[in-house]
């Protein structure tokens, strides 16, 4: 095998697929590595850790065809160095790749791809739709943090996605708080609805380029193919719970706040956040404030009183100040409107104008 | 010569580890074979192997397959083929539960809202949680009955009564019982609405075929709210037939309605008669004691003891429906959560404030009015002298509103009304009275009125 690509290429390329390889290094050491391999279809990278799995385009050169696996830990750390224009040449021989760039030159032993897995892409799905890769790589992002990060409920730790009526709806939740986005989907056919474990998603999110993409999903398997290649990723087989139940459907008290004055004011009362990181909500409809409260017995206390428009009944609730910043950034509106339940209820956090948002958290004992 | 059983399929599993382990790499080992079991051996002498993820079911079929095959048909022969599967999630991991300290945050109930895809049994339901009194002692008793011999002491089993008596509680908890009683056996709970919607479903796509095979399979068949199916001629002859067919091969079916098979009105006479054609059980209103056991057991679900005087004063104050009963536990529990107590007599009455309904009062112009938008009507015309038809019955409608609802007096009616005689409006009354009970449209917008007076 004897190729030669542009540096900057080559380095995203495998800034792209060393995150798919396996980092853990007690399973089969193939796993940990990046398949090169320059075919008819040209030059690809692949990595799987058994979870997701990528299979990418590069442009480059080739003038012998072959295959090869390389540690991905070391072709990271050379990708990181390249500096400068120019092009490196990747040359196999044996069982040593030599890569040559500018003026330096390096052999590194590759490892017996032999017992390199398949990577299983959905030869007929069923299901597909088609979206703006910025679009699901931003959702992701957004919603992957709301997800649980233990994996005993593993329903929990992933990503719910929903497509039906041409509306995608995202929800992730680790039953202390839940986040739902909607996103509008230009096809309107497909229905379907399936399970992504979060972190996969998150490793995904960085990949995906950000013009149109097809995400095809099955039972056990989805898949995100575009222009510059495929990834795919295992779907957790669990039965998500109907969270839509949860959602209070009365409410006690609504306040409409400035984001900028909520934000603001949070960041100054969680300094003063006890070790339960709690911090005191107050609707007060009488003289439309909204404050915040938090007293930690070893450092002191603080509060924080903004105008708001506050309609309903006076109500304090307590909640994890981490779970309520969360909400900062799901959401891009200006203003943010909490609606509360009542004690022991959850509270609804929705942006003013922002229909595709809807988050929910769990007070904290008093 | 192997000691071992071989119809054991974890044993077998174990074994057949020990042969591949000598077989390969111990790092393709532990990638590979870590997290796979045997799920079940078929009859048909398929063995059928549990795997994570499609990643290994490609690679199990490409690199181990013939190397399982050997191992397996080394033992017996009796084992033909190997399948791969790729099981849940839930399945693979340690049975643990994680008990964290979440912090001081309050959970968010999302453990009530799993509701089991292929049976559609809403685990919550069971017999633990069921109360047990004098009003529905019978209904217990015949659902015992039918769990011990399903299909053959009581087929169709029928109970009806009015709403938040605890139907679907109890034909739900005969499901879960059953499903544990008999493991192999297929239950599937659905209510008539989904029937109606899946069979008209089926019939656009054409899979008419595919709905009455998916139906016929089942050994219990509980079907919900079966008065909806009224009107519905094309999805009640389905379910005629589908009866038929269950009942003939002594499957059992459950039904629920709020009224009796013969009372519940346009449904076909023949589905009535196989309706009723097993044992039909009223769960009639619930007595004092069975709310008082009722408002102990859930509390106590919660883990919250009442003192007996806050029992018994919620349970009398309350009347109505069971569901209406729970609402009010539930709010008293999350105040006993909020304080970290046990609420006394006196907190209880302040917080329940809210549910004892207010003294209905309200003004006979806005009655009038409230109608006369609903119909359509004039309101003044309410009060002249027509007997035009499109005035006449909405102003019928509004005596026996006044009078049913709002306990007005007759002649009281009457003057309100531009001056009509009291024995017109007793007239009006008994007429709307009789026919509500035929006339299912107009009970339906007699509803909705009332809706608009709340």
């Amino acid at each position: 095998m004897n190729i030669s690509i542009e540096k900057r290429k080559f380095s995203e390329a495998v800034y792209i697929v060393a995150r798919f390889a396996e980092r853990k290094s007690a399973t089969l050491p193939v796993l940990g590595s990046i398949l090169i391999l320059v075919g008819d279809e040209g030059i690809k990278m692949r990595a799987t850790n058994l979870e997701t799995g990528i299979d990418l385009k590069i442009e480059g050169a080739c003038t012998a065809k072959g295959a090869v696996a390389i540690p991905a830990a070391i072709l990271q750390q050379i990708a990181s160095s390249l500096a400068g224009e120019g092009k490196i040449t990747l040359d196999h021989t044996g069982d040593i790749v030599t890569l040559t760039s500018g003026t330096g030159k390096s052999s590194v032993r590759t490892v017996p791809y032999d017992d390199f897995p398949s990577i299983p892409f959905p030869e007929n799905p069923k299901n597909r739709i088609i979206l703006p890769g910025a679009l699901l790589k931003n959702l992701f992002q957004t919603i992957a943090s709301c997800a649980s990060t233990s994996t005993i409920r593993p329903e929990l730790a992933s990503i719910y996605l929903s497509i039906e009526g041409g509306v995608l709806t995202a929800v992730a939740t680790d039953s202390f708080r839940l986040a739902e986005k909607k996103v509008p989907l230009s096809n309107k056919g497909t229905q379907g609805k399936f399970l992504i474990p979060a972190k996969n998603a998150l490793d995904i999110a960085q990949a995906l380029p950000d013009d149109e993409i097809i995400l095809s999903f099955d039972e056990h398997q989805c898949a995100f193919v575009s222009t510059i290649g495929m990834i795919v990723s295992r779907l957790t087989n669990a039965v998500y719970p109907d969270y839509r139940q949860i959602i209070p459907k009365e409410s006690v008290v609504e306040a409409v706040v400035l984001r900028k004055d909520f934000e603001m004011a949070l960041k100054r009362t969680t300094i003063f956040a006890d070790s339960f990181q709690k911090v005191r909500l107050s609707f007060d409809p009488k003289k439309n404030t909204f404050s915040f409260f938090a007293r930690n017995s070893d450092i002191g206390e603080s509060s924080e009183t903004l105008a708001a428009r506050i309609t309903g009944s006076p109500l304090e609730l307590s909640f994890n100040h981490r779970y309520l910043s969360a909400a900062l950034s799901l959401t891009a509106a200006e203003s943010l409107s909490l609606t509360a339940a009542g004690i022991g209820r959850p509270l609804l956090m929705k942006g003013v104008g922002d229909t595709s948002l809807l988050y929910l958290i769990s007070p904290m004992n008093q | 010569m192997v000691l071992m059983d071989k119809r054991n399929p974890k044993e077998l599993w174990e074994y057949v580890l020990t042969q591949v382990e000598l077989s390969i790499s111990s790092a393709n080992f532990n990638t590979w074979f870590r997290n796979s079991f045997i799920v079940r051996i078929g009859d048909d002498g398929v063995l059928y192997v549990g795997v994570p993820s499609q990643f290994f079911k490609d690679w199990y079929l490409k690199k181990f397959h013939t190397l399982l095959l050997k191992i397996v048909r080394d033992i017996s022969y009796e084992f033909r083929n190997i399948d791969y599967l790729i099981v849940k999630d839930e399945r693979r991991k340690a049975q643990s539960r994680e008990i964290k300290n979440p912090r001081g945050a309050i959970e968010l109930p999302l453990d009530e809202f799993y509701i089991n895809k292929s049976d559609n049994l809403n685990p919550r339901y069971t017999f633990d949680t069921f109360v047990i009194g004098a009003f529905n002692n019978l209904a217990y008793a015949a659902s015992q009955a039918v769990l011990a011999r399903p299909g053959i002491t009581y087929n169709p089993l029928f109970i009806y009564g009015d709403t938040g008596r605890g139907k679907t509680h109890l034909i739900q908890a005969i499901g879960n019982q059953f499903k544990k009683q008999y493991p192999g056996r297929k239950v599937f709970y659905l209510t008539s609405e989904k029937f109606t919607i899946d069979y008209t479903d089926s019939v656009q796509a054409g899979t008419a075929n595919r709905f009455k095979d998916k139906y016929r399979q089942f050994d219990l068949l509980i079907m919900d709210d079966v008065q909806f199916l009224s009107k519905k001629q094309k999805t009640e002859e389905e379910l005629f037939h589908l009866f038929n067919t269950l009942h003939d091969t002594n499957k059992q079916i459950i039904f629920s309605s709020d009224r009796a098979p013969a009372a519940i009105p346009d449904i076909a006479e023949r589905l009535k008669g196989r309706l009723a054609s097993g044992m039909t059980i009223d769960i009639g209103e619930p007595d004092p004691e069975s709310r008082m056991a009722i408002v102990r057991k859930k509390a106590a679900l919660h883990g919250i003891i009442l003192s007996d005087e806050v029992i018994e004063y919620v349970s009398t104050t309350i009347s109505g429906s069971i569901r209406e009963l729970e609402g009010m536990v539930n709010n008293i529990i999350c105040h006993a959560q909020v304080k970290g107590a046990a609420p006394d007599i006196a907190e209880v009455r302040q917080s329940l404030r809210s549910f004892t309904r207010p003294q209905k009062s309200i003004s006979v112009k806005n009655v009038v009015d409230k109608v006369a938008s609903f119909y359509g009507i004039d309101e003044e015309s309410i009060y002249e002298k027509t007997r035009r038809r499109e005035v006449v019955r909405p102003r019928q409608v509004i005596m026996y509103i006044l009078r049913e609802d709002f306990n007005i007096s007759y002649p009281t009616i009457g003057t309100k009304l531009g001056g009509r005689d009291h024995t017109t409006v007793i007239h009006s009354c008994e007429k709307i009275k009789r026919e509500v009970v035929v006339d299912t449209e107009l009970a339906k917008e007699i509803q909705n009125i009332r809706t608009l007076l709340v």
